[in-house]
């Protein structure tokens, strides 16, 4: 306990330099622009500002990085509210309420409600990153080859099951993503697979150039493809966030702040689930359900809260388990292995004071949109207004230059474009991103430790199902898979009404 | 979560179809991949593996999105158009051969990147506004400002990513 304290004093106390404290503005501002900016996403982000961090010290470049992710989802907000449109697609439960506030002339207060529940919401998830990340160390030190299979499998299917509109989609295109990571040397025998005779292709498929790609061109892409739009934005009050909203509203600010977090640390899921999940427990938990849509201020809390705790949440998985909670995630777990940090189960052994300085990292991002949420409005709103037919092909150009200069290759760029092409044409065919994302990430994981577990048994599956954590994660995933099955669902609804009811009589409720 | 519009039947049959194609190539790929026989490398751990059972997994998802999509309606008569019609959409039909001539055939082919930049940027602008700037009468105009915003940012970038951060450039 005490060690974690002095960890993260120390870890403060060495970020406070003029030099990392600019760097922690500039990214946040970064990140703030991007987000407010409909079309471009955190992911895209993140990835192109890795580039810009390649000559820095690793923390430097990671709290460049985080700087950027919290910025970008704080910033998201600001669309959210002023125009109807989500900057990202973790502030799309913020438009319900943030622009009806808006419509009423109170976007001034919209805006200040969402900085204050994005700052709550990010110091709730860094406390949680602080106290579970340990734990969960400890936990995934008992991960065999037998449980890493299952973990990869688990998240392609969660993070299938809950990212996009249709689960069987999600999971096609987390397990093209698996099968993406196979393609180039593979890491027991260095034989190539799949690489057609192509030399760049031995060393794989860069995760950095194809989030680029399925992040960046994708989106300039879709956003392009649609004549402009004209927006309006109404004229706003004062922003300063009110200590009474998130005093009045406490129960919910934590509550979603929690769902946040877990939804952070559920692989591959991300932060608009969680910014609906939060919405949803708050609409249900709610005395004033009625005002949900119309300009709720609990409704734009909790949203907000939620989306921000999922933060600090996708790090936790990122450190113990090098797996990433949401597809920005993923490029900081990329980032990270380029500037020679490991994450994993190992790090609480190897580098246990870089836990904390993540955690200094997420303090001094939320102070940076707390900064930022005060000063920066109306020059948001000009940002706001700047013809996409400007901004896009500025994206574009940055995507080639972002792909490009991580190994100063023009493979890179090529298969930036090639990801771009495939994510703008999963999108109109309706299939989510982020699982794709995930299986690249995971698909090495998932390659060799099936491959040593069946090594491990010779050739024996019953390891696969009888260890206690792969048994679980089985039925996890078998759970997810049937209750996608509509008969088993109808059965599963019509068992679970039938124990409710038999619970009541039991304990003598009635309905 | 935000509704989005969905592929018709007809266009989800089309994808059910390329996944079941793509996940058995991929399935054919594995199973014929070299076993290292020489290296007398167990069968459980064989290059080819995983890939099967990824194709054989995807394939079996393709079929089952097929016959969502048969029962959905997909081959009744009826059942045409989708949300993929390229030829209605001018925007992406020019806009992706510009990224591509950007990408391909001016980066890394021996034009100085600010200028390979300013072209692409300029081009992207003058395009896109061209409607817009017809209307109001402002070609000429729109043609300068197009090229002078190409040059600022395409020599912006240079600056950046060149002499501040030190990276390197296509």
């Amino acid at each position: 306990m005490f060690d974690g304290l002095f960890a993260f004093g120390h870890a403060i106390a060495g970020m406070l330099s003029p030099m990392t404290i600019l760097y922690a503005l500039g990214a946040t501002l970064i990140g703030l622009v991007i987000g407010a900016l409909p079309g471009l996403t955190a992911t895209m982000g993140v990835a192109l500002m890795t580039t810009l961090t390649l000559k820095m010290t690793p923390n430097e470049a990671i709290l460049v990085l985080i700087c950027t992710y919290i910025g970008a989802i704080y910033g998201g907000s600001r669309s959210a509210i002023l125009l109807n449109i989500p900057g990202t697609p973790a502030s799309a439960a913020s438009c319900l309420d943030g622009h009806a506030l808006a419509k009423q002339g109170l976007a001034g207060r919209a805006m200040g409600i969402a900085t204050s529940g994005s700052v709550v919401g990010t110091w709730i998830g860094m406390l949680c990153l602080a106290l579970f990340t340990p734990v969960l160390g400890e936990m995934a030190l008992k991960f065999g080859a037998y449980e890493f299979f299952w973990l990869a499998v688990f998240g392609v299917v969660i993070s299938g099951n809950l990212t996009g509109t249709d689960p069987l989609k999600g999971w096609i295109a987390g397990f093209l993503g698996l099968f993406i990571a196979a393609i180039g040397q593979e890491g027991m025998y260095a034989y190539d697979r799949f690489t057609f005779g192509i030399h760049d292709l031995s060393g794989g498929i860069g995760l950095i150039p194809a989030l680029v790609g399925a992040f960046g061109f994708a989106e300039v892409l879709t956003v392009m493809k649609d004549p402009p739009r004209k927006y309006i934005i109404n004229t706003f009050d004062r922003v300063i966030p009110r200590i009474r909203d998130v005093l009045q509203y406490w129960r919910t600010v934590i509550r979603s702040g929690l769902i946040g977090t877990f939804m952070g640390i559920v692989p591959g899921v991300g932060e608009d689930v969680a910014a609906w999940s939060s919405y949803a427990a708050a609409r249900r938990a709610s005395k004033e359900k009625e005002k949900f849509g119309k300009g709720s201020v609990e409704g734009l809390m909790a949203a907000e809260t939620g989306d921000n705790a999922c933060i600090p949440g996708a790090v936790i998985p990122v450190l113990t388990l090098a797996v990433p909670g949401s597809a920005p995630a993923a490029v900081l777990l990329a980032a990270m292995l380029i500037h020679g940090v490991r994450p994993g189960p190992l790090i609480m052994i190897e580098n246990p004071g870089f836990v904390y300085d993540v955690v200094a990292m997420m303090l001094i991002a939320s102070f940076g949109i707390l900064f930022y949420g005060l000063t920066l409005t109306k020059l948001l709103v000009k940002i706001l207004l700047v013809p996409r037919t400007l901004i896009m092909p500025l994206i574009f150009v940055l995507c080639a230059v972002g792909a490009f200069a991580i190994a100063s290759r023009m493979f890179d760029v090529y298969v930036m474009l090639g990801f771009g092409v495939i994510g703008f044409l999963l999108r109109l065919f309706n299939y989510p991103v982020a699982p794709l994302v995930l299986g690249i990430v995971l698909g090495d994981i998932l390659d060799k430790n099936l491959r040593r577990g069946l090594v491990l048994s010779d050739g024996d599956l019953t390891p696969f199902i009888t260890r206690p954590i792969s048994a679980v994660m089985l039925a996890a995933i078998l759970f997810i898979i049937l209750m996608n099955v509509p008969p088993f669902r109808r059965r599963f609804d019509a068992a679970s009404a039938a124990v409710k009811l038999r619970l009541r009589q039991l304990f003598g409720r009635t309905a | 979560m935000m509704q989005e519009d969905k592929p018709s039947p007809r266009a989800d049959l089309w994808s059910g179809l390329a996944w079941i194609v793509l996940g058995l190539a991929i399935a054919w790929g594995g199973w014929t991949m070299d076993r290292l026989a020489y290296l007398n490398v167990s069968f459980y751990t064989i290059p080819g593996l995983v890939p099967m059972l990824l194709g054989f997994a995807i394939a079996f998802m393709g079929a089952v999105l097929l016959l969502r999509a048969v029962r959905a309606g997909a081959l009744a008569p009826a059942a045409t158009g989708g949300p993929v019609r390229l030829a209605d959409h001018w925007r992406i039909l020019t806009m992706l051969p510009l990224c591509l001539i950007f990408a391909v055939g001016l980066l890394g082919q021996g034009v100085v990147f600010w200028l390979a930049a300013a072209l692409f940027i300029a081009a992207f602008v003058f395009i896109f506004e061209y409607q817009d700037r017809r209307a109001a009468g402002q070609r000429l105009r729109g043609a300068v400002v197009a090229v002078a915003y190409g040059v600022i940012v395409g020599l912006t970038i240079q600056y950046v990513f060149e002499d501040l951060f030190l990276l390197r450039l296509p």
